[in-house]
C-alpha cells in the first residue's frame, strides 16, 4: 500500500514537471503552447548529445535542459507567437492560432531528434551519475525519485509563491486577468511575456532532463505523450493555478495507479480521463481554477 | 417541347455514358487487360525496366524501421541485377516516404495503382498505413509485398503478401528455454494498445505456460504510450516471479527494464522481437541477459544468413538488423515472382508469386516458408550481452 502511495505520488511529480512550465504561459499571458513537448524532449536530447562526448555530472545536463529549454522557448514566443498575436483580430482568435502554430513547431525539434535517433531511445547512461535505490523495508525508492519529488513539488511552491506574492507574478496575473487594463496600468507585458516563456521553456528543459534520469531513458516522441496528461492535470487543477495542476497532477497519477493496481490495467487512461470529464461537468473550471469575470 | 423527341436526343448521350462505363469497369477489374501491365513494353515477356513504388516510413516514429528497409531493399536490388535472374531487365525501385501518414500512404498507394508503368507495390511497414492500402490494392489487383504490418486486416486476399512473420508463430521456441532455465513462475506486462502485444500477453505466453509448465502468477497490460512502469515493477516485485515477460514497444523497453531492476526484480527478462535493433543500448547494464526470440539474427548460422550479412557489412559497413533482413527478403521474394512469371502484367506477377509461397525459399531470415500468403521462418532466441545480441543455442 505505502509502495503504491509513493508510486502515485511519483507519477504524478512526473506529470506536474511536465504542466508546469504550460501551466505557467497559459494561465498568465494565455499561451497555450503544444510545442512544449517538443521542447522537454529537445532539451533532453541535446543534455544527451553532450554526455556522449564527455560524462557530465547530473547538475550540469540539468543546467544544459534549463538553458536549452529557455531559449528553445524564447525563440518560438519571438518568431511564432509574437507576430501571431500582433495580428489576430481578436485576443481569443489568437490563442486558437497560436494552439495551432503550437503544433506545427513541435514537428520541427522531434523531426531532428527522429532523424539523428533513428527513434531509438536515447538517455544519458554515459554520464557519471549512478541511480541507487533504497529498500527502506516497507517502500523501495532511488534516488533518482526522490531528487524528481523534491523537485517537482518544490519548484511548484517556489512558482506559486512568487505568482502569489512577488510583484513580476502580480503583474503576470494581471496580464491573465485583462491584458489590457494591465498595460494601462504600467505592465511591461512583452517584458514579462518573455520572462514567463523563457521561464515555462526553463522549467520543460529541466523536466526533460530529470524524466530521462528517472525514465532511464526518452524516444523522441515522449514529449508528445506526456503533453496531453499535462494538459489533462491543467484542466483538471484549473487554469491559472499551480496549486490546481498540483492537485491535477495528483489525482490523475492516483487513479491511474489505482486502477492499475486493481485491475489489469489496461483500462487505466479510460477510467482516469472518464473521471477529469465527469468533473468537468460538475466544476467546469476545475478544481481551483480562475472564475470568469463577466461584464453586465 | 415533345417528350419523344427528347428522349431520342438523350440516347446517344445514354449510350456514350454507358460504354464509357463499361470500359472503366473494365480497367479496374483484377487482371484486365487494359489496366494490369506494369514496365513499359507490357505484352509478351519482360519488358527492359519494371516499376515498383515502395511506400514507407522514411521520416516520422518509424523512420527507422523505413530507412534501414530501404537498405535492405536496395542491396536485394543489386544482387538481383548481378545475379541475372531477370536477364537483361532492370527493376526500378521508387522509394516514397508515407511518414507516419495513413491519408499519405493510401494516396500513394492509388498512384501506383493507377499508373499502370507500376507492377508491384513494396507496402508500408506500419500496420495503420498497411491496413488502409490493402482493400484498395487488393481490389485494383496490384501485387503488394508488406514487411512488419503484423496486424489483422494487412493480409486480405491473392493480392497482398508479408515477409516478416507474426511473432506468434515463432514466439514458442521460448518454451524449451524457460524449460532449462527451470523458471516455475512468471508475471507479464504487456501493451494493450497493440493487437500484436496484447495477443502475445494474454493468448501466447499463457499458452506457453499451460505447455511448459510454469504459472503466471501476474498480468498486467499497460498503455500504448505508457512511459512510466513503475507501479507495474513494484507489482512484479511484490510477485517476485522467476521470469517477467515484457510484451511492449521497441521504445518503452529500457524504461521498463530500468525500473523493474530498481523496483528489486531480479529474475529472468523475456520480451519480443522489438527489443532488438539496438533499443536496449539505452538500458546499459540492467538490461544485459534479456532474451526474446526473433524472426532474425545477424549471428544465426543459416547459409542464407550468413551471406546476407556479409553483403550488407560490405555495402553499409554496418551491422544488419531485423528490418533490413525483411525488406531484403520481401524484394527478392518479388523479383523470383517476377521471373516466374516471365511477364510484368500484374495478375502474372501474382500467380508467379504464389508459385514461389508454395515453394519457400532460403533468405536472409533463414527458410522462408509460408501460410497462404504469411511469411514463416523457424525463428531464434537471443541474448543481449550489453552491446550485441548473441545467440542463444537451442534448446530440445
Amino acid at each position: 500500500m505505502a509502495q503504491d502511495v509513493l508510486n502515485a505520488l511519483t507519477l504524478g511529480a512526473l506529470y506536474l514537471l511536465f504542466a508546469l512550465g504550460m501551466s505557467l504561459a497559459w494561465g498568465t499571458i494565455n499561451v497555450l503552447n503544444f510545442a512544449h513537448g517538443s521542447i522537454f524532449m529537445f532539451a533532453a536530447f541535446v543534455a544527451h548529445l553532450l554526455v556522449a562526448e564527455v560524462a557530465l555530472p547530473m547538475p550540469v545536463l540539468i543546467l544544459v535542459g534549463i538553458v536549452v529549454g529557455a531559449l528553445l522557448s524564447l525563440l518560438v514566443q519571438v518568431l511564432a507567437f509574437e507576430p501571431i498575436q500582433r495580428r489576430a483580430q481578436s485576443s481569443h482568435k489568437a490563442e486558437l492560432q497560436i494552439l495551432v502554430g503550437g503544433i506545427g513547431i513541435a514537428i520541427i525539434p522531434l523531426s531532428i531528434a527522429q532523424y539523428v535517433t533513428r527513434s531509438v531511445p536515447f538517455g544519458y547512461s554515459a554520464g557519471d551519475f549512478e541511480v541507487t535505490s533504497y529498500d527502506l523495508g516497507f517502500v523501495r525508492i532511488s534516488n533518482v525519485a526522490i531528487i524528481t519529488l523534491i523537485a517537482a513539488f518544490g519548484l511548484a511552491a517556489v512558482l506559486g509563491w512568487w505568482l502569489k506574492r512577488s510583484r513580476s507574478g502580480l503583474a503576470l496575473r494581471a496580464i491573465g486577468v485583462d491584458a489590457e487594463v494591465a498595460s494601462i496600468m504600467g505592465v511591461d507585458r512583452r517584458r514579462l511575456a518573455l520572462l514567463t516563456m523563457a521561464v515555462a521553456g526553463g522549467l520543460a528543459g529541466l523536466a526533460g532532463v530529470l524524466l530521462t534520469y528517472y525514465l532511464g531513458s526518452i524516444a523522441p516522441e515522449t514529449g508528445d505523450a506526456f503533453l496531453l496528461k499535462a494538459f489533462a492535470a491543467i484542466i483538471l487543477g484549473g487554469v491559472g493555478s499551480i496549486l490546481g495542476v498540483t492537485l491535477g497532477a495528483i489525482v490523475l497519477a492516483s487513479i491511474e495507479t489505482l486502477v492499475l493496481v486493481t485491475t489489469e490495467g489496461t483500462w487505466a487512461p479510460a477510467i482516469a480521463f472518464g473521471v477529469i470529464f465527469v468533473m468537468l461537468l460538475v466544476r467546469p473550471n476545475g478544481l481551483l481554477g480562475r472564475k470568469e469575470v463577466k461584464r453586465t | 417541347m415533345n417528350s419523344t423527341a427528347s428522349c431520342w436526343r438523350r440516347a446517344p448521350r445514354a449510350v456514350a455514358l454507358s460504354a464509357l462505363v463499361v470500359s472503366l469497369a473494365a480497367c479496374s477489374a483484377p487482371g484486365g487487360e487494359a489496366g494490369g501491365s506494369g514496365g513499359s513494353g507490357g505484352g509478351e515477356g519482360l519488358p527492359d525496366t519494371i516499376k515498383i513504388m515502395s511506400i514507407n516510413g522514411l521520416t516520422g516514429p518509424v523512420a527507422f524501421a523505413g530507412t534501414n528497409a530501404q537498405k535492405g531493399t536496395e542491396l536485394a536490388l543489386e544482387e538481383i541485377e548481378a545475379d541475372g535472374l531477370l536477364d537483361d531487365t532492370t527493376i526500378e525501385v521508387e522509394f516514397l516516404d508515407s511518414a507516419a501518414d495513413v491519408e499519405e500512404a493510401a494516396s500513394m498507394a492509388s498512384q501506383a495503382i493507377a499508373d499502370p508503368s507500376y507492377a508491384a507495390i513494396l507496402g508500408p511497414s506500419a500496420s495503420a498505413q498497411a491496413s488502409a492500402i490493402s482493400p484498395i490494392v487488393e481490389q485494383a489487383g496490384i501485387p503488394t509485398v508488406y514487411v512488419q504490418a503484423g496486424s489483422d486486416g494487412v493480409l486480405v486476399g491473392d493480392y497482398t503478401y508479408r515477409l516478416t512473420p507474426p511473432a506468434t508463430s515463432y514466439y514458442a521456441i521460448v518454451g524449451p528455454y524457460v524449460e532449462t532455465q527451470g523458471i516455475a513462475t512468471a508475471s507479464v506486462i504487456f501493451n494493450s494498445g497493440n493487437p500484436t502485444l496484447v495477443q502475445l500477453g494474454e493468448e501466447t505466453v499463457p499458452g506457453l505456460a499451460e505447455e511448459f509448465g510454469f504459472e503466471i502468477v501476474g498480468s498486467t497490460g499497460v498503455d500504448v504510450t505508457a512511459q512510466d512502469f513503475t507501479t507495474p515493477a513494484s507489482e512484479v516485485a511484490n510477485e517476485a516471479p522467476d521470469a517477467v515477460f515484457l510484451e511492449l514497444t521497441g521504445p518503452q523497453f529500457p524504461t521498463a527494464i530500468t525500473q523493474l531492476r530498481q523496483a528489486g526484480f531480479e529474475g529472468e527478462i523475456i520480451g519480443f522481437s522489438a527489443m532488438g535493433s539496438g533499443n536496449l543500448a539505452s538500458a546499459a547494464e540492467v538490461s544485459v541477459d534479456s532474451v526474446w526470440p526473433t524472426n532474425y539474427t545477424p549471428t544465426q548460422a543459416d547459409e542464407g544468413s550468413q551471406a546476407f550479412l556479409e553483403a550488407y557489412e560490405a555495402t553499409y559497413d554496418e551491422t544488419p538488423n531485423n528490418y533490413a533482413a525483411e525488406a531484403y527478403d520481401a524484394m527478392w521474394f518479388l523479383a523470383r515472382g517476377i521471373a516466374e512469371a516471365g511477364s510484368a502484367d500484374r495478375a502474372a506477377i501474382q500467380e508467379g508469386l504464389d508459385a514461389i509461397a508454395e515453394e519457400g525459399f532460403a533468405g536472409a531470415q533463414g527458410a522462408i516458408t509460408f501460410d497462404e500468403h504469411d511469411a514463416r521462418v523457424p525463428g531464434v532466441l537471443v541474448r543481449w550481452d550489453g552491446e550485441a545480441e548473441a545467440l542463444v543455442e537451442p534448446t530440445s
